[in-house]
């Protein structure tokens, strides 16, 4: 296979252009850090908490990703289903890991619709299917509000009153998951240098991790992989492209009602009308920050930018704070950040696009070039 | 017996894991069901016979601390699940230290149910020393509002 000539300085800058975004929140962090006086111990022990927390639900952006659908926006919809299923066993009183398990089983059909939903509206969208999931996630989100502020204690019967608004029906603003707290980090918390490591969280986090690379093998997973090269050519292989679409959609919700759950197990609160809203924008926004593209990430990419993006997000207040006297800069900051890193991803994909094209052209030129030469 | 085609076999370990998921769900449902035990070391007169107060008893649902009750005194314990072992440490008039344990299950769609310390240690049968228990809704405090608890990315605007 011929490779391009470069000069060292083209190779340089094409290393430094794959990995601009790791490198800009590297350096972020390395300034924030000393200005933010946080110890080592407490910046470790909350990045621990949140590798746990968040992990889970970045993962289940990979699927999509590999069938080259992008970043899931709609994963918002399998967090709902998530919210739903913990509202039921709220009611019902159940609590800890069985009442994780019974959530999950919960969530998991209403999770399935809503991505297969979402798979059919994507396959009518090929080549707009971001924008169109977070439409879809808008849309779904006045579904959901409209039956838990409605529906629920009117129609679907729940029963207990902490969960019921007082006129009789729809659900509270916040429930209380005290029973599900931490249920399942306690379970096998053990101390590393003085920080609090959730073992068995981690487990669970690692468990889909192996299967990610094993379903990447499978052969599902390579007609994902197929799809998200050329989907015409997956065609013409005999590939059911639109199926296999939609099943890498359904994946993905279903995996994002589990780690909604798992999410707020840790958190301990259900905040029924927004929780879920907040959680695609920064699982996406960790896994650019980590490295990923809108048509290639990996699970390095996942702990990579939870670590990055949290840090940043713990650092940025205090150092706010502290270099200019005014924590409100760093909130600020770190919400621009957000929106901006998602930007950027972006753009430089687009960017990347067209050079990758470029650099093909330049690739041919240079072939035709030495083939001139030998004759 | 005739062989199945592919596509039925294929409906079939569907509708096996359909129903194996159904029943890890009611599994789930029993298992971590949560009530409350209402441990209660009062007087009770049954049938002629009373079971006296104990001046002091130490008393332990499962695993959870031990908690120590006075006379006419009532505490409780939240515990998941339908089985118990309920263990009673009491001293009788002989100043004899004794331990007692005993395994109950919480009736099915029960939240609390009373348990008469002096009734369970006395002898007296299950359906007198565990009784279910309903709370007077009419004097219950209203539930108030659970403050907003969110991460710190809560404050990602997520509409315009």
């Amino acid at each position: 296979m011929n490779v391009l000539k470069e000069t060292r300085g083209e190779k340089f800058f094409r290393v430094l252009e794959k990995n601009a975004v790791p490198i800009l929140f590297l350096a972020i962090c390395a300034i924030g850090i000393p200005f933010s006086g946080y110890s080592l111990n407490y910046l470790g022990q909350e990045v621990i908490t949140r590798i746990s927390r968040n992990s889970f639900l970045i993962i289940a952006l990979l699927v999509p990703i590999m069938a080259g659908m992008g970043l899931n926006f709609g994963m918002t919809l399998g967090a709902m289903a998530g919210q739903i299923g913990l509202i039921f066993i709220t009611d019902w009183g159940i609590g800890g890991i069985p009442g994780m398990v019974l959530a999950m089983i919960l969530s998991t059909p209403i999770s399935a619709f809503l991505g297969w939903m979402c798979g059919k509206i994507l396959n009518m969208a090929k080549g707009r299917e971001m924008v169109t999931s977070y439409i879809i996630g808008f849309f779904i989100n006045g579904l959901y509000q409209l039956i838990v502020l409605y529906g629920m204690g009117a129609v679907i019967p729940i029963k207990s009153p902490a969960l019921i608004l007082p006129r009789g029906y729809g659900i509270r603003n916040t429930v209380n998951l005290i029973s599900l707290r931490k249920s399942l980090d306690n379970i096998w918390a053990i101390k590393v240098f003085g920080l609090s490591v959730p073992v068995m969280t981690l487990i669970v986090i690692a468990l889909l991790c192996v299967f990610i690379v094993w379903f990447r093998k499978t052969k599902l997973g390579q007609d994902m992989r197929a799809v998200g090269q050329d989907m015409e050519v997956a065609r013409a292989a005999g590939i059911k492209v639109e199926h296999t679409r939609i099943v890498s959609i359904v994946i993905s919700t279903i995996l994002a009602g589990y780690g909604m759950i798992l999410y707020l197990q840790n958190i301990g609160t259900l905040n029924t009308y927004n929780s879920h809203m907040q959680i695609g924008m920064f699982s996406i926004a960790a896994l650019l920050v980590g490295g990923a593209t809108v048509n290639r990430a990996g699970i390095g990419n996942v702990f990579l930018g939870v670590t990055l993006f949290h840090l940043m997000f713990i650092v940025s207040p205090m150092a706010g704070k502290n270099l200019i006297g005014q924590a409100q800069l760093g909130e600020y900051f770190r919400v621009f950040v957000s929106y901006g890193v998602i930007t950027i991803a972006l753009v430089l994909y687009e960017v990347r696009k067209r050079r990758d094209k470029a650099r093909v052209g330049r690739l041919l030129a240079q072939d035709q070039t030495d083939v001139k030469e030998v004759k | 017996m005739a062989r199945l085609s592919p596509s039925h076999r294929r409906h079939l370990f569907q509708l096996a894991a359909i129903v194996l998921i159904l029943l890890l769900g009611v599994l789930m449902f029993f298992i971590g069901r949560q009530h409350t035990i209402l441990l209660d070391n009062k007087t009770l007169e049954f049938e002629g016979k009373s079971y006296q107060a104990f001046s002091i008893v130490e008393v332990a649902v499962d695993r959870q601390e031990r908690l120590e009750l006075a006379a006419r005194d009532r505490d409780k314990a939240d515990v998941l699940g339908q089985r118990h072992v309920l263990s009673v440490w009491y001293t009788d008039k002989a100043f004899q230290e004794h331990e007692l344990k005993v395994k109950f299950s919480v009736p099915v769609g029960q939240d609390m149910v009373l348990v008469s310390l002096p009734a369970l240690v006395g002898g007296a049968p299950e359906s007198v020393w565990l009784q279910p228990y309903f709370p007077p809704t009419a004097v219950a405090p209203p539930v108030s509002e659970e403050p907003v608890v969110v991460d710190d990315l809560g404050v990602i605007p997520v509409s315009f």
